[in-house]
């Protein structure tokens, strides 16, 4: 009898929890996808915040009487002195022209009076003061108007965060229902093992140390699935990266930046992605450790 | 351990009664007191319900009226967190048996020990020792579905006293096993009230009775009669 390892007193064939753990790890990839998309959107709305704050531009038309080099020297002479410019430069006919290309085909403009830009770089420290700087070019130089983007940048901003929000939802709700099948799967087991549970009782064992032999097996379900589900999404965001050559742009690159971005980008990447076994493990063990505690409470 | 009222011995109830739901009254106005140390018989016909007795002994029901009182007290006033450190103080044995059929003889006889936080190291000789007396070494590593109806009674009966209780409830503990077999048992019983166990054993066995010569509470139709 020397070594002799006591077999578990609570059976492990009596409510398997395979389902449970099918379930979780289903779980478990939604939130990793989830993550990641809020992960994207975040970086999203950095770079457009960050990228429009930094330029604006000045759009100078073709006035009848008025000769546009002319107008737009000024322009530019007049941006240059203005506190908070940090740099200017005249945007070529022809780069115009292609930024017109998507509405109107690669035709020749030469006859069309197109719009001729100045993109202005501003000292993000000590923006100029938009609608001085408005008043004045819209005074002194014929035909001119400024671009600040802001009206470009508030509907992005507010499209990203709707879609950040939702992201939230999602994992809110995946967490809510993660928490309904553990408590199922748990009454399931109770169930299952009611007569062990009984003399188990009977023979002076406490709540705690049942609840004790039941859930380590909620905590290991837990962890597999977690850790089953971030395999996946991980997968799934490479698979995304390969659907699309670089630079393309889309799902492909986000997914890519997901994976292989900078390492101090990259590790804050991954470790959001390693809290989904951590919380599936939390949310595993918690649940059913209340939810047994509370069940055998009505057990005499 | 908890001091045990002077006057109300180990097990005291007064007028005690019980039915199941809307049904019959099964136990009526059972009152009776059994002392510190002492050794009884529970006898009567099948359905006078001396299993359901026994079940509110070992606090597996509650009375819907009178009094019972265990070690000096009132079980009606026991806190439900409390009931495990109490029932570690009785032993049982079940008409059914009642083993795990996951674990071997020897881990269901050392069951109530497990449960009690000790160390399998610790216990592993008494547990032996224990199976050794009742028959049961060869057994050990055997799991109850494979066991006879002797056997299976002989290691219920050894996972009741493993924990050396101070009250032991046994529900026909020699149902399943021949005379000689019987008469082992009940020296067992015997030797463990030497020991200080309170002894109650609900039973048909006459033989069993008379061997013993200990007082009998008698059964008949939910209804206590002294013999």
């Amino acid at each position: 009898m020397k070594g002799h390892r006591p077999g578990p007193v609570i059976p492990a064939r009596a409510g398997s929890l395979r389902s449970l753990t099918v379930t979780m790890a289903v779980m478990c990839y939604l939130a990793c996808l989830a993550i990641g998309a809020l992960i994207l959107i975040n970086r999203a709305i950095e770079s457009w915040t960050g990228g429009l704050a930094r330029e604006v531009t000045v759009q100078v038309r073709q006035l009848r009487d008025a000769d546009i080099q002319a107008e737009l020297e000024k322009a530019e002479q007049l941006l240059q002195s203005f506190p908070g410019v940090a740099g200017t430069a005249i945007l070529d006919r022809d780069a115009g022209a292609k930024l017109l290309e998507p509405w109107l085909g690669n035709r020749n403009l030469d006859d069309l009076p197109v719009p001729r830009l100045i993109r202005v770089t501003v000292n993000t420290e000590a923006p100029p003061d938009y609608t001085s700087l408005a008043a004045a070019l819209e005074s002194e130089v014929k035909g001119a108007s400024l671009d600040t983007h802001r009206r470009w940048q508030a509907e992005l901003t507010r499209m990203a965060r709707a879609l950040s929000l939702l992201s939230y939802a999602v994992l809110f709700l995946i967490c809510v229902s993660a928490i309904a099948i553990v408590i199922f799967a748990t009454r399931t087991v109770l169930d299952a093992n009611r007569p062990v549970v009984d003399v188990l009782h009977l023979v002076g064992a406490k709540d705690g140390y049942i609840s004790r032999q039941i859930d380590g097996r909620f905590l290991k379900t837990g962890l597999w699935a977690g850790l089953i589900g971030v395999m996946l999404g991980l997968i799934t965001f490479l698979l995304l990266g390969l659907t699309g050559p670089e630079g393309a742009g889309g799902v492909a690159d986000a997914s890519r930046s997901l994976l292989f971005s900078a390492p101090e980008i990259a590790i804050w990447s991954y470790s959001v992605l390693l809290m989904v076994p951590i919380a599936a493990t939390l949310i595993s063990l918690i649940t059913s450790r209340v939810t047994l505690i509370r069940m055998l409470k009505d057990v005499r | 351990m908890a001091p045990t009222g002077r006057s109300d011995g180990l097990v005291r109830l007064e007028n005690v009664g019980l039915r199941y739901g809307h049904g019959p009254e099964i136990l009526k106005d059972v009152s009776f007191r059994m002392e510190a140390g002492s050794f009884r018989f529970l006898t009567g016909p099948s359905g006078a319900g001396k299993t359901s007795l026994l079940r509110l002994l070992f606090l597996a029901l509650k009375p819907t009226r009178g009094m019972i009182r265990l070690f000096g007290e009132d079980v009606a006033a026991f806190d439900r967190a409390r009931l495990p450190l109490l029932r570690r103080r009785i032993g049982v044995v079940f008409q059914e048996f009642r083993l795990l059929d996951h674990l071997t003889t020897y881990d269901n006889v050392a069951l109530p020990l497990r449960v009690a936080g000790k160390r399998e190291s610790r216990y592993r000789d008494d547990v032996m020792d224990l199976l050794s007396w009742v028959g049961l070494t060869e057994q050990a590593q055997a799991y109850p579905p494979v066991l006879s109806g002797g056997e299976k009674q002989r290691a219920a009966i050894a996972r009741a006293v493993i924990g050396k209780p101070e009250l032991l409830l046994a529900d026909e503990p020699t149902g399943n096993v021949d005379p000689a077999l019987a008469r082992r048992l009940l020296h067992l019983f015997v030797e463990l009230n030497r020991l200080g166990t309170t002894v109650l054993i609900a039973t048909h066995d006459h033989k069993l009775v008379q061997q013993a010569k200990a007082p009998v509470l008698h059964l008949e139709r939910g209804e206590l009669r002294a013999r």
